[in-house]
């Protein structure tokens, strides 16, 4: 049960909570949709500090700056729902947010927390890959200035629960290069349910679309290995080719070929690389030009 | 034992303060500390959507919410919900249409659709299916409320 | 209504759409559940369970929880020697004395000022465990020389040794068998060599568990006296009653049972579990109201399931279409003690007899011990399993004559008036109305013909439909000494009603039902009805709320209360009128003349003018049911309900061939339910088991691994969610039941019952692939139709 929470925090700045941060000993509440359950069955620990981060300001907002679209890690995923820039440049996280739980969970979970948690599954993970976008920790060293870094989102996630975020850092933002206007993509997740089943498989896709070719390929699974991943070998495979049946096939198998899943209650191995096959190659045919 | 925190937030419209611990969830502190047993627990992991009430005009399940995060907050519960208009409109109507049978799911359910219907006051019947998601029912088979949701909608 | 005013013509409530009484309430959030109560001082309760599926508890050791501030009470089987075993074979005690059998077993139990420092206790009990071999395969539990799992007779009293005079917990078995079922009908030989087409195949049917929105609870209180007072949710409170007085040793007279409106039920509240008398022990020992309520993962570790099957089933039919025989094995998985899912076989033989005519049949089942979670009760109890098999093998003699399987049903179906072999006596049936309606509603001879067709083009997303029919008691079943229903109706002063029924509410809606027939009989709006169901101090005895019963039971008790009473109006009103008895009706709160409709009187008036005079009477009254069904005799044979309900249900479903999800579209159900008496309340019923069938069909699966439940949770453990529930067109076949109260029979189970069956026969249909066991999750399916997926073997040596 761990010693508990000796201190209830609620920074109302950046500067604060990065502050409070540095003395370690911090758990952070971000929507709580997951820490919640994991404190109450016992999965996770609290540490001597509960910091909320709520009312911290800049941890929100979205907003294109050059051409970048930033997101503060407290947007929930409804607010991301509700974006016109995300829906319109950002299609593959929009769709992945429209298969994110349930209502009341898009309410309050955060794009922050659903990358910290770094769930092989998570719905979120696959198109930040796909989307090349870069991670945003802050943090304050004694007595000097928010210092920042960015992070690559494929470097991130460096196992189940786990990425490069330090403790003493703060996850303040995603921050997403501004995809060409004719940037396809597209998302797929595995389930019977719209949005509750958490994924068996998942694959976002995104290229730019010249004729009957695919160029700046991104491919990336989620569930198939302890983080979600890009498929560089698939990738490859379609970059630049024509965008034909043996082209398909050779990508689907290449895919196939490339995913190392775990069996566990939701599917077997097997199904997970069938499944990455099966709908890669069906995304595929779905991004041929018609 | 974890520290407490004191907090104030406006619950069903009347301002409230109180003392919680700090892990202590939203629901229990409805249901334990002010009493109000309307919302319920199905699951603790926001599976059910049994225990959902509104937090500043928006569903959540209460289980996952911190209590010490209601500091500041507005808080609807389904006491307060069908003390407003819109929430008698869909009692009465989930009870015309059959939606309720054991009405252990019905609190949460009928939270969760007055959140939709504020939100999409002319949702019809596959956005009350999608919005519904996260509110399972073991007993109706979900048409009769679907139905009884859908009527509310088009009485308005 | 003034007296002088002409009454209405009658309008009758049958046949209505009629809101449930308690739903303003619940829908408010004001219904207090049982989760919803606390009592004043109050303690909570958790239990402590095992680590190991299955070991020897070599020391247990509470004294530091005990010390921990907070805490009331710790307990061991040390501390109640006098408990006694529970379940329906009595081969369980609530606190293990010294040997734990599934992971699920209980082991000490704590009662504190709040949960918190209860859970806190439970984590300072120290275990000393020695493993032992843990048996998770009923096959391999079946084997001679398998490892026993309740080897010898244990003692009550704490202590492994039994002591003269101390009670004997369980005498202990020889083997792992826990029960055993043999049924027959002519002559199965005899039946194979009439066949001109024999089939086999061996069916898997799989844990799933009820899933009540409100999880598992109860609150225990002594008095003073040593009366016992209990909070719960049971469906059988009178049996309960029982069973917790011979277990405290006291008087059933001193067991008060009170039922809070109750979370869902579905049959898993029929046996009692060890929390019940957990909670009685805790209040008994520390003088406190002890509330012991489940968590969520608890209630799926520690619930009962539905009874996991290995069915062989072969059958045969003549050239012309007609059955000759059915053959069919089942072992039971029992899981570590015995309860009522080891007695499904009661209903399965009567699927496997009587759903159609078979001469020749021949039922076997073994419920074997094992060390994995054990079964209970569940809605459709066995028939879901056995309609599975039944249903699959209709379509494959069907399709090995190349007849239609409509027409091969059609041609087997059961006619009214029919007595089975095995004693059965279907007063009425309307399975042949049930099937053509079915059929003709969802186009399934057109649909099945052109989905097949399509089987072999290049569309990766294909089309099935399939039909499943059942049959089931609607009647009540006669299991236990008397299937009857007490009914005690009094009508005040300003004819207010008060129904006091034994019949429980369970969310299904008996309250409402059960007032409508009283309305119904005496002429009154439902405003002027109150009923009392939920008390055993008060409601007069009931056996219960399962099988389907309480609308024919308690509907036909209320009935007759209600005509006794209205009997008495009559009496006295004719004897104030001058009219004759026969020529009196009641109608909108008067008694009137049938003829006319002319009132006489107006009926509160009545009912003071004979209660303030000089013979001083008050209308009170009341009845017991006893339905005229039999018990079956030792070869399982005799007509054990007074009505049978019958269904058949054709589903349409999409599969994807790429991803094996399957996707249920429509159920176009035909339902005979006698008569409709609240069509609201029927339509929910039979909406709500479509989707609980659709579950048990496609998404649940309780996934039991090494004795271990590994999906305790919603998010694995799949319940259909609202966007998957499948277009429904429900058609009622009434077919009047003599017996019935006005016609109806009880439907509760039947909508559950056939819709896996069905599915099942979609997914051949849309794929040429038949798959024999269940759930139909996506990797089963697209196993199946990659050939990856084993059919289940039989390897049984028995």
């Amino acid at each position: 049960m761990g010693p508990g929470i000796e201190r209830y925090v609620a920074p109302r700045t950046l500067d604060e909570a990065a502050g409070l941060l540095r003395g370690g000993n911090v758990t952070l509440l971000a929507g709580g949709t997951d820490l919640m359950p994991q404190t109450q069955a016992g999965r996770a620990q609290f540490q001597p500090v509960l910091m909320n981060l709520r009312r911290v300001p800049e941890l929100t907002g979205i907003e294109q700056r050059g051409d970048a679209i930033r997101i503060g890690a407290l947007t929930t995923i409804t607010q991301l729902m509700q974006s016109a820039l995300v829906r319109e440049r950002l299609g593959v996280l929009w769709q992945a947010c429209d298969h994110f739980a349930s209502d009341q969970i898009r309410n309050a979970a955060t794009l922050g927390g659903n990358v910290c948690n770094a769930s092989p599954a998570g719905d979120t993970l696959v198109p930040l890959l796909v989307l090349d976008a870069r991670i945003l920790l802050a943090r304050k060293p004694n007595g000097a200035a928010l210092q920042w870094r960015a992070i690559p989102a494929a470097e991130f996630f460096t196992g189940p629960g786990k990425t490069k975020r330090a403790p003493f850092e703060l996850l303040a933002a995603i921050e997403i290069p501004l995809p060409a206007a004719a940037f396809y993509q597209d998302f797929y997740k595995l389930g019977t349910r719209p949005g509750l089943d958490i994924s068996g498989i998942s694959i976002g896709l995104g290229a730019v679309r010249e004729a009957n070719r695919l160029r700046g390929v991104r491919v990336a699974f989620g569930a198939v290995a302890p983080t979600p991943i890009r498929a560089p070998r698939t990738e490859s495979l379609l970059e630049g080719k024509p965008l034909d049946a043996a082209t398909i096939e050779a990508a689907a198998e290449a895919a196939a070929a490339e995913v190392h899943p775990i069996s566990d209650v939701r599917a077997s191995a097997w199904y997970r690389v069938e499944m990455i096959r099966n709908n890669l190659r069906r995304m595929l045919e779905d991004a041929r030009p018609r | 034992m974890h520290a407490r925190a004191e907090i104030e937030f406006t619950l069903n419209g009347v301002k409230t303060r109180t003392a919680v611990p700090a892990d202590m969830s939203a629901l229990a502190m409805l249901r334990e500390v002010l009493k109000l047993t309307g919302t319920k627990y199905g699951c603790g992991e926001g599976e059910c959507g049994a225990c959902t009430i509104l937090v500043d005009g928006t569903s959540v399940n209460s289980c996952l919410m911190f209590a010490v995060d209601c500091d500041g907050r507005e808080l609807v519960t389904i006491e307060g919900i069908v003390s407003q208009p819109r929430g008698e409109a869909l009692r009465r109507s989930f009870v015309e249409h059959g939606a309720v049978q054991c009405g252990f799911c019905t609190p949460g359910v009928m939270v969760q659709a007055s959140h939709l219907l504020d939100a999409n006051p002319a949702a019809d019947a596959q956005a009350i299916k999608r919005a519904l998601e996260g509110n399972l029912c073991r007993c109706t088979g979900y048409r009769k409320i679907v139905e009884a949701v859908e009527a509310a909608a088009q009485a308005e | 209504m003034g007296a002088a005013e002409k009454p209405r013509t009658p309008e009758s409530l049958i046949g209505k759409r009629i809101p449930k009484l308690d739903a303003p309430e619940k829908a408010s959030g004001r219904t207090r559940y049982l989760q919803d109560i606390d009592l004043p001082g109050e303690l909570h309760a958790k239990i402590l369970r095992s680590t190991q599926v299955h070991a020897k508890i070599r020391s247990i050791d509470t004294s530091v929880a005990k010390a921990l501030p907070g805490v009331h009470a710790v307990i061991t089987a040390a501390d109640v020697p006098w408990q006694r075993p529970i379940g329906v074979a009595k081969d369980h005690l609530p606190l293990k004395t010294d040997r734990v059998r599934s992971l699920r077993d209980e082991i000490a139990a704590v009662a504190a000022d709040s949960e918190e420092i209860a859970e806190a206790a439970l984590r300072l009990i120290r275990v000393e465990y020695e493993s032992l071999p843990p048996l998770t395969n009923a096959l391999e539990a079946m084997k001679p020389g398998a490892p026993l799992i309740h080897p010898e007779p244990h003692g009550a009293n704490g202590s492994p040794a039994l002591k003269p005079g101390a009670p004997v917990a369980f005498a202990g078995k020889p083997d792992n068998v826990a029960m055993t079922f043999d049924y027959h009908q002519g002559d199965v030989v005899q039946g194979e060599r009439e066949s001109d087409v024999i089939v086999e195949d061996v069916f898997r049917l799989h844990y799933v568990t009820h899933c009540c929105m409100g999880v598992s609870g109860v609150i225990a209180d002594f008095d003073p006296g040593g009366n016992l007072l209990l909070y719960s949710n049971t469906q059988v409170p009178f049996l309960h009653k029982r069973e917790f007085a011979d277990m405290l040793g006291i008087d059933p007279g001193r067991v008060r049972i009170i039922q809070p409106p109750i979370g869902g039920g579905f049959g898993s509240k029929l046996d009692i579990y060890p929390f019940e008398p957990i909670a009685i022990f805790l209040a008994k020992i520390t003088r406190r109201p002890v509330k012991l309520v489940f968590t969520r993962e608890e209630e799926f570790l520690a619930s009962p399931t539905r009874q996991p099957v290995l069915l062989k089933l072969r059958s045969g039919c003549r050239k012309d279409g007609t059955l000759t025989f059915r053959t069919v094995e089942t072992v039971h998985d029992n899981g570590a003690y015995t309860s009522w899912g080891a007695t499904t076989p009661f209903v399965m033989m009567q699927t496997i007899s009587s759903l159609y005519r078979v001469p020749h049949c021949r039922y076997h089942t073994v419920a074997v011990y094992t060390n994995n979670p054990y079964a209970g009760s569940f809605r459709g109890y066995g028939n879901l399993q056995a309609t599975f098999a039944v249903e699959a093998h209709m379509d494959k003699l069907a399709d090995a004559l190349g007849m239609d399987p409509l027409e091969f049903r059609l041609r087997n179906a059961q006619d009214p008036g029919e007595v089975t072999p095995q004693g059965m006596h279907f007063k009425t049936c309307g399975l042949k109305e049930c099937l053509s309606t079915a059929a003709a509603r969802s186009s399934y001879r057109e649909k099945r013909r052109e989905y097949a067709a399509q089987r072999a083009d290049c569309n990766p997303v294909k089309r099935g439909v399939g039909m499943a029919s059942m049959l089931h008691v609607g009647g009540g079943a006669k299991i236990y000494p008397s299937d009857g229903c007490g009914t005690i109706l009094k009508i005040d002063d300003f004819a207010h009603v008060t129904l006091i029924t034994g019949a429980s509410e369970i969310g299904q809606g008996s309250e409402t039902v059960l007032s409508q027939l009283v309305c119904e009989e005496l002429g009154l709006p439902l405003s002027s009805v109150t009923v009392v169901n939920n008390d055993t101090d008060i409601t007069p005895w009931d056996v219960g709320v399962h099988a389907s019963r309480t609308t024919f039971i308690a509907g036909n008790s209320a009935i007759g209360a209600a005509k006794k009473a209205k009997a008495k109006i009559f009496a006295a009103a004719a004897a104030k009128s001058g009219h004759s008895e026969d020529a009196l009706d009641l109608r909108g709160a008067h008694v009137v003349l049938k003829a006319s409709g002319e009132p006489v009187f107006e009926l509160g008036k009545l009912i003071r003018s004979l209660h303030f005079s000089d013979k001083a009477e008050l209308v009170m009254t009341t009845h017991y049911y006893e339905p005229p069904s039999k018990h079956q005799d030792r070869e399982f044979k005799g007509d054990v309900s007074a009505a049978y309900a019958w269904a058949t249900q054709v589903a349409e479903v999409e599969v994807d061939t790429r991803t094996g999800i399957v996707r249920l579209l429509k159920i176009t159900g035909a339902h005979d339910v006698g008569r409709v008496l609240n069509r609201l309340g029927i339509e929910g019923q039979i909406e709500g088991g479509v989707v609980m069938g659709q579950g048990y069909a496609l998404t649940e699966n309780l996934i039991v691994e090494d004795g271990a439940i590994r999906n305790p949770a919603f998010r694995d453990y799949k319940l259909v969610t609202a966007p998957e529930m499948p277009d429904m067109d429900i058609s009622f076949i009434e077919t009047m039941d003599g017996e019935g109260p006005q016609g109806a029979k009880g439907v509760g189970e039947a909508p559950a019952i056939c819709v896996a069956a069905a599915v099942a026969n979609a997914i051949e249909n849309a794929t040429g692939v038949r798959i024999t066991s269940l759930p139909f999750t996506p990797e089963r399916v697209y196993r199946a139709l990659h050939g990856e997926l084993a059919a289940p073997v039989w390897e049984a040596s028995a």
